[in-house]
């Protein structure tokens, strides 16, 4: 089975070292990152096309993102047919209430408040429905 | 002649004859047949004279020919004592040239001798009834000027002057207080139409015109405002108003009435400039108000959101350093790493109690009846539950309900009663006391407690968040030393004050108050 990987959409370089750590110590996945909205929605759509995405094991999502948000894209994510399955969790220091369920309403699988510890993710990846 | 004349209101009457056998005859049948009478009797002129200046007789009846003076002669002196007083004669037919004297000095009624009774009932009868008229004419008189008097003076205080106007001769009158209003001495101005307007500013003529012949056509005219102008220069604003009046004989007559209203209009413009100026006041604080809440909303989002991601990377990179550094390197390494993932700690306790502040200043409160003693004893009970071991007595006073928002109160309450519960830890035999007294009138709700209490010097430090007067690890950390300035909050919000007393070592009571009817609306809320 080929190398399966997790999709960090991150813009702060701090946040990504942080996120990146975190994945290193809980799994040997592939990282594919993402700096903006747009730069994640074009490499989805792309993946999508090309028939990539069902390697895409989680999707570690901010929500404050410039050119696209958060939001957007998961919003993206679930209206397409063949992305709309993609487990993603939220990563995110915003405490907004409105936010939050909203992004429960669109089925996440876990809404992490910046710094992720290690056992989060490990319980985000067994209940994922990842392809280990 | 009536007994109806007979029966008159009361008289008097001074009868003067020498002759004693007729005196006694004469004043026994006047008392048979007036008996509303009063008879005063003399036996000659100087006698009588004496008499009447006593008694003052409406009539005098009086013999001609007596001794020591004669009937013309005290008729006389009596006219002059009294003008209006009535005179009989009571005359022989020689007695003629007498008579015309009698006449010329005004006894205008005369009984001829010898008396005939019937002949001197019916002078009698018609004196008596002229005497009625004549009061009854001074009556109406006097209470015509009564009334007169009054409304000359009702219309001095009320500055109420008034006109009449008939409408067929066209003939005017003024009351002495319009004179007055016009600034003119009554009556040095011949009332009529043209000079009721000259005394109007020209401007306002044509609406004084209406006053008086709108109500000629309408029945009724204003109120209208007019402005007089005073000869000496001055104006005065007065209120015209005009009814048309038709009497039974059909003649048509405007009564008006114009009112100096100078003083109220004046201060009824000092009310509309005060108003005026209060408001634009108004607008300037909330407008102030208004910059101060937008600003200090963005700080508030600036801490609870902006502030959040750098600090969640600082307690990111202390627990990389903790775990990827702290078995390498120099030995404090691990320590410093741990103490500042603690401060981080603190950090976001401090955030989190700042945004619970904020949130609390712009929340709408839910205004229901609480019972605050129902959730008194619910606080204490959680705290009994919650530290077993510790034997507190609490005393909660039954009762207390107020109209607030029930969750913020419990929160309130929480606070102090866990506050008391943490100062009386070291005390062996801890109260603790919820309960209601009075301050001018006002209900004053308080906690009080036998703990460490506090020195009065820090009073005003105790309600600022962030703050704490006691040694951190002297008592139950609590986090942030934000609890009394919940508690501020949430009295403020619901219109109350709250303050506190103590004294070391002997306790600490705080006291708070609460509007009987608190605003649910933020007050942080921009319009």
């Amino acid at each position: 089975m080929a190398q399966s990987f997790i999709l960090l959409v991150e813009d702060n370089p701090d946040d990504m070292f942080l996120a990146c750590r975190i994945i290193r110590k809980v799994c040997t996945d592939e990282i594919l990152v993402a700096r903006d909205g747009e730069e994640a929605s074009e490499l989805l759509r792309r993946m999508e096309q090309e028939g990539g995405h069902d390697r895409i094991r989680l999707v570690l999502l901010d929500l404050k993102l410039p050119k696209i948000s958060g939001l957007d894209i998961l919003q993206f994510i679930r209206q397409n047919e063949r992305l709309c399955q993609l487990p993603v969790a939220i990563l995110t220091s915003s405490d907004n209430e409105t936010d939050q369920e909203t992004c429960w309403e669109l089925g996440v699988v876990d809404y992490i408040y910046k710094p992720m510890t290690a056992d989060r993710l490990k319980s985000v990846l067994s209940r994922g429905g990842g392809h280990e | 002649m009536s007994e109806g004349a007979r029966e008159l209101g009361a008289a008097s009457m001074l009868y003067v004859e020498d002759e004693a056998d007729a005196r006694q005859m004469v004043t026994r049948m006047l008392a048979m047949n007036y008996p509303m009478l009063e008879v005063y009797v003399a036996e000659n002129g100087l006698a009588a004279l004496e008499v009447y200046r006593e008694h003052k007789a409406d009539i005098v009846m009086t013999d001609i020919n007596m001794p020591l003076m004669d009937g013309i002669r005290m008729s006389r002196e009596i006219k002059e004592i009294n003008p209006a007083v009535t005179i009989i004669a009571v005359t022989a037919h020689s007695d003629t040239s007498y008579l015309l004297s009698a006449i010329e000095i005004g006894v205008h009624n005369y009984v001829l001798k010898p008396l005939n009774y019937q002949e001197l009932f019916a002078v009698l009868d018609k004196v008596l009834e002229q005497i009625a008229l004549k009061r009854l004419v001074e009556q109406q008189h006097r209470r015509l000027e009564e009334n007169e008097r009054q409304l000359a003076v009702a219309q001095r205080i009320a500055r109420l002057g008034s006109w009449q106007q008939d409408l067929d001769s066209g003939a005017m009158s003024w009351s002495e207080e319009l004179y007055r209003i016009c600034g003119v001495e009554p009556g040095t101005v011949t009332p009529s139409p043209a000079s009721f307007l000259e005394r109007f500013v020209p401007e306002d003529r044509d609406l004084v015109l209406k006053a008086i012949w709108g109500a000629g056509e309408s029945g009724l005219a204003g109120p209208l405002f007019c402005r007089v102008l005073r000869p000496d220069g001055s104006f005065r604003t007065v209120r015209l108003e005009a009814e048309t009046i038709v009497d039974t004989c059909g003649i048509r007559t405007v009564i008006g009435t114009c009112h100096d209203v100078t003083e109220l209009k004046r201060a009824e413009e000092q009310v509309r400039t005060l108003t005026g100026e209060l408001e634009r006041r108004v607008e300037q604080r909330t407008s102030l108000l208004q910059a101060t809440v937008s600003e200090l909303e963005s700080f508030s989002y600036f801490v609870s959101h902006d502030l959040r991601a750098p600090v969640a990377r600082l307690e990111g990179y202390c627990t990389a350093l903790l775990e990827d550094c702290g078995t390498c390197g120099h030995a404090d390494c691990r320590r410093y790493a741990e103490r500042a993932g603690l401060v981080v700690q603190q950090i976001k306790l401090i955030m989190d109690a700042f945004n619970s502040l904020t949130h609390l200043a712009r929340c709408t409160l839910s205004i229901a009846d609480a019972d605050l003693s129902g959730i008194a004893k619910t606080v204490a009970g959680d705290l009994a539950v919650l530290h077993p071991g510790r034997e507190v007595e609490f005393v909660i006073a039954e009762g207390l309900r107020v109209n607030g928002d029930p969750a913020l109160l419990k929160k309130a309450l929480e606070h102090l009663l866990y506050n008391a519960w943490k100062f009386t830890s070291k005390r062996e035999r801890a109260r603790i006391e919820f309960g209601i007294t009075e301050q001018q009138g006002v209900p004053v709700y308080f906690v009080s407690d036998n703990g460490v209490g506090f020195n009065m010097k820090y009073a005003d430090k105790l309600f600022k968040p962030f703050q704490t007067i006691h040694t951190p690890g002297e008592f139950a950390w609590n986090g942030t030393g934000i609890g009394l300035a919940i508690v501020h909050s949430i009295v403020l919000r619901h219109g109350g004050r709250i303050w506190a007393e103590g004294e070391v070592g002997t306790g600490a009571t705080f006291y708070f108050t609460l509007a009987e009817n608190p605003e649910s609306g933020s007050y942080l809320r921009q319009g």
